[in-house]
Order: structure tokens, then C-alpha cells, then sequence
């Protein structure tokens, strides 16, 4: 109920307005939506490029975070950075359960994940990302991030 | 006398079971014999009103509300039945004091507080049907006004245009001239038409495209109105329910990350009062929205 109302409320707002480079792809239920991005600055790691978020709801949104992936299809790639992993998840505090609040929402998380690629330099991906993507079988919301590296 | 009493209880225990069964019909039967017996129970005409309900034979529930009333003057369940015939008979006004007065006994009641929820939703209901009918009539009646001072507009021009058929007729001006005077005129009274009819649109909240709660107004986590607000420490106020939602979970002030524990939350009497106001003066769309 909560999460339901809210969602439909963020949808009429960003059927209004979206900040540049962020495009709503599909929203056809309340649980699971899908939106684009693009970085707009000329950083050469992400030029010409575009990609694709999968955005998962709990109930209890916005209490709760949603979970947020990048997905991969054939024009739409993992982008790189060393907070993202080759299968699209992502470690980002305010995703994380201790970093969320519910005062952010959709549009925010896009324009956060925006600048977190706008600011990156590095062509990596995180310490481990083979055996993780190889291993892993938690959901990216259980996962227990370490964020020892603030400098990305 | 007492074996009537008797007679009546047993009565009602069949009319109850009937009324289970969803055989309002028998029901009925059988509280109104239980009547018969005892016409001084109050219980019995509440549960024959309740069977009433059910036919949707409106008038006679609320005679047996008033009876029963007459006999419990503290009978919530009489005002709650009595509220929803009046609303189904489109009497709103009536509806709304006797939900009300519902409302306020159960509140007031130690054992009959899981029905202030049910209660609750009826007031609000009455409150919007109360709301439907002063807009219908509202919008009636600009509408005849409209009509009316369109009419006048119109009476006028053809005054203007008369007066021009006359100076033409006796020559005090020629077909070319006459012709422009005419062409005046209509635009004139076009114009004016216009401007009233704006005038209008814009005066009537109805016709305004945009139907928008401030932004002041609304809970940052649920996004919609607020009915309890609190404010943080930082100056920003949340819907109570929600805001402890969340500091239960974490306890931090969802905008600047600071500790922040619920006892640390205090009302924001001023935006509930606003809060309020608006909702008031919009009720309407506003139980959509």
C-alpha cells in the first residue's frame, strides 16, 4: 500500500520531469522498473553509451531501499568502475541498508549513480570481481559491502 | 411481562441466526415479532435496522434508529446504521452529525474502539458526499449567472446594432461606414464574451488544470499529505507514522544522517492546522489524490 501509492506518485512526477540523460524505459507494474542512463560530460569511459537499470521494490518501499542492478543487453553494457561488479551489481551506500533513507527516490538514485560514473577515471572493476560473479549467490541488498574506499 | 421478555430474547437469537445466514428477509421477521413482545429493548430495533439495511429499506431503518435511540441515548450502533440510510437516501448533511456522534461514543467507549477505523472511513465518506452536493449546486448555479450575463452582453449588442440600422436607414451614415460600425460591434461583444467566460474559469478551482497539494504540505517518504506532522530537529517535518517507521529502523534524520531518536520528534501544530485547512477547502479530489 505505502510502497504502491508513492511509486505512482514518483512516476506522475517524472512523467512531468527527469533531469537530463535519465529516461524511464518500463514501469508497467509496481514492483520491477527499468530506466536508462547516460553520463552527459565527455568522460571518454562512457561516451556514446547507455545503461540500463533494473530497479526491485519491497512493500515496504521507501522504508526500505530499493535493490538496484545494472542489467546488460546488446547495446547496453556493465559500465566500468570500481564500485561496480561485471554482473551489474552495485556497491553504493545509499543503496546499502545502513546508507539508505527514504527521502531519496528513484530520480535520485539515478542522478547519484550519474555522477558517481561522471566522476570516475578508472577503467576497473572491483578486487574480486571474477570469483564474485563466479560465487555469488546472495541478493545485492544482503550483501555486506565494505566502503573502506571513499576516493571513487 | 417477563415471559414476554423471554418470548422476545429467544426471537432475536433466531432473527440473529437468520441474519448470519444472510436471510435478512427472515431476519426482519423475526425482530419485528420480538418487538411485539418487547417494544422497550432497544437491541431489537437495532438489529432489525441492521436487516433493514441489508433490503435497503432506507426510511424504515431510520425510524427504527430513531426508536432506538429514543431508548439508549449512548447507542453508537444506532447512529452508525441511522448514518448510512441517510447517506443512502442523499442526505449528507444528517449523515455526517450522525456518524459523527457515532464516531465520538466509540472514542469515547472502552470496548467498541475496533470499529473507530469502520466509523472513521463512513465520517469520511459523509464529509465528501456532503462536499459533492454544495459543488453541484455551486456549479448550477454559476452556470445560470454565466448565462444570465451573457444574455445581457448580448440584449446590448443587438441595441448597438439597431442604433446603426437606424443612422444607416436615415442616412446619417453611409454602407460602407455602417458596415464597419456592425463589424465593431461583433467584435466587441465577442471579446467581451471571451473575457467573462475566463473570468469564470479561472474563478472556478473545477476548471483549473492543475489540482496540487504544496509542496509544504506533503510527507517527504509517503508524499502525501500530511495529518500529524512532526518536525526534527533540523527543521523539517515528516507524517509521524512514517518518520517512526523508519527511526526504527535507523535511527538517523533521513536528510542529514544526524542521530535522531523519536523522542527527539515534536508536533509541528502550525502545518497541522494548514494541513487541515487545505484539506478543507479542498476536500473533493483531495480523498483521491
Amino acid at each position: 500500500m505505502l510502497a504502491s501509492k508513492r511509486l505512482q506518485k514518483e512516476l506522475l512526477k517524472m512523467h512531468a520531469h527527469l533531469p537530463p540523460g535519465i529516461d524511464i524505459v518500463s514501469t508497467d507494474d509496481l514492483k520491477e522498473w527499468l530506466m536508462d542512463i547516460r553520463v552527459l560530460d565527455p568522460n571518454p569511459l562512457y561516451q556514446n553509451e547507455v545503461y540500463r537499470l533494473k530497479f526491485s521494490f519491497s512493500k515496504s518501499y521507501p522504508i526500505e531501499a530499493p535493490e538496484v542492478v545494472f542489467v546488460q543487453d546488446t547495446n547496453r553494457p556493465i559500465p566500468w568502475h570500481p564500485h561496480i561488479y561485471s554482473n551489474g551489481i552495485i556497491c553504493l551506500d545509499l543503496l546499502d541498508r545502513q546508507g539508505w533513507s527514504p527521502v531519496h527516490n528513484v530520480e535520485s538514485i539515478c542522478v547519484s549513480l550519474q555522477s558517481m560514473l561522471t566522476g570516475n577515471t578508472k577503467k576497473e572493476r572491483p578486487p574480486g570481481d571474477d570469483n564474485f560473479v563466479k560465487y555469488n549467490t546472495q541478493r545485492p541488498r544482503d550483501i555486506n559491502f565494505l566502503f573502506h574506499d571513499n576516493s571513487v | 411481562m417477563a415471559g414476554n421478555e423471554h418470548a422476545a430474547e429467544q426471537l432475536k437469537e433466531k432473527g440473529n441466526a437468520h441474519f448470519r445466514k444472510a436471510e435478512y428477509a427472515s431476519a426482519e421477521t423475526c425482530y419485528s415479532h420480538a418487538i411485539q413482545k418487547n417494544s422497550k429493548n432497544p437491541l431489537l430495533y437495532t438489529n432489525r435496522a441492521n436487516a433493514r439495511l441489508k433490503l435497503e429499506r432506507w426510511q424504515d431503518v431510520i425510524d427504527d434508529c430513531i426508536k432506538s435511540i429514543e431508548l439508549l441515548k449512548e447507542n453508537m450502533k444506532a447512529f452508525f446504521y441511522l448514518a448510512q440510510a441517510q447517506m443512502a437516501i442523499n442526505h449528507p448533511n444528517e449523515a455526517l452529525s450522525s456518524a459523527l456522534m457515532a464516531y465520538d461514543l466509540c472514542v469515547k467507549s472502552t470496548t467498541q474502539t475496533n470499529n473507530a477505523a469502520t466509523i472513521s472511513a463512513l465520517v469520511l465518506k459523509c464529509k465528501k458526499a456532503k462536499w459533492e452536493v454544495r459543488e453541484k449546486e455551486r456549479i448550477r448555479r454559476r452556470g445560470e449567472l454565466l448565462g444570465e450575463l451573457e444574455e445581457k452582453l448580448e440584449e446590448s449588442k443587438k441595441k448597438d446594432l439597431f442604433e446603426i440600422d437606424k443612422r444607416l436607414a436615415g442616412q446619417e451614415m453611409g454602407t460602407v461606414e455602417a458596415e464597419e460600425e456592425r463589424k465593431g460591434v461583433e467584435e466587441t461583444y465577442n471579446k467581451k464574451v471571451e473575457d467573462l467566460r475566463t473570468a469564470f474559469a479561472i474563478s472556478d478551482p473545477e476548471h483549473m488544470a492543475k489540482r496540487e497539494v504544496p509542496d509544504y504540505l506533503i510527507d517527504a517518504i509517503t508524499f502525501e499529505i500530511m495529518h500529524d506532522p512532526v518536525v526534527t530537529r533540523n527543521g523539517q517535518s515528516y507524517e509521524r507514522a512514517t518518520l517512526i517507521e523508519h527511526l526504527k529502523r535507523s535511527p538517523t534524520d533521513p536528510l542529514t544522517r544526524e542521530v535522531l531518536r523519536i523522542e527527539d520528534l515534536r508536533p509541528n501544530l502550525a502545518l497541522k492546522e494548514a494541513c487541515t485547512e487545505f484539506l478543507e477547502a479542498n476536500s473533493g479530489w483531495i480523498y483521491d489524490w
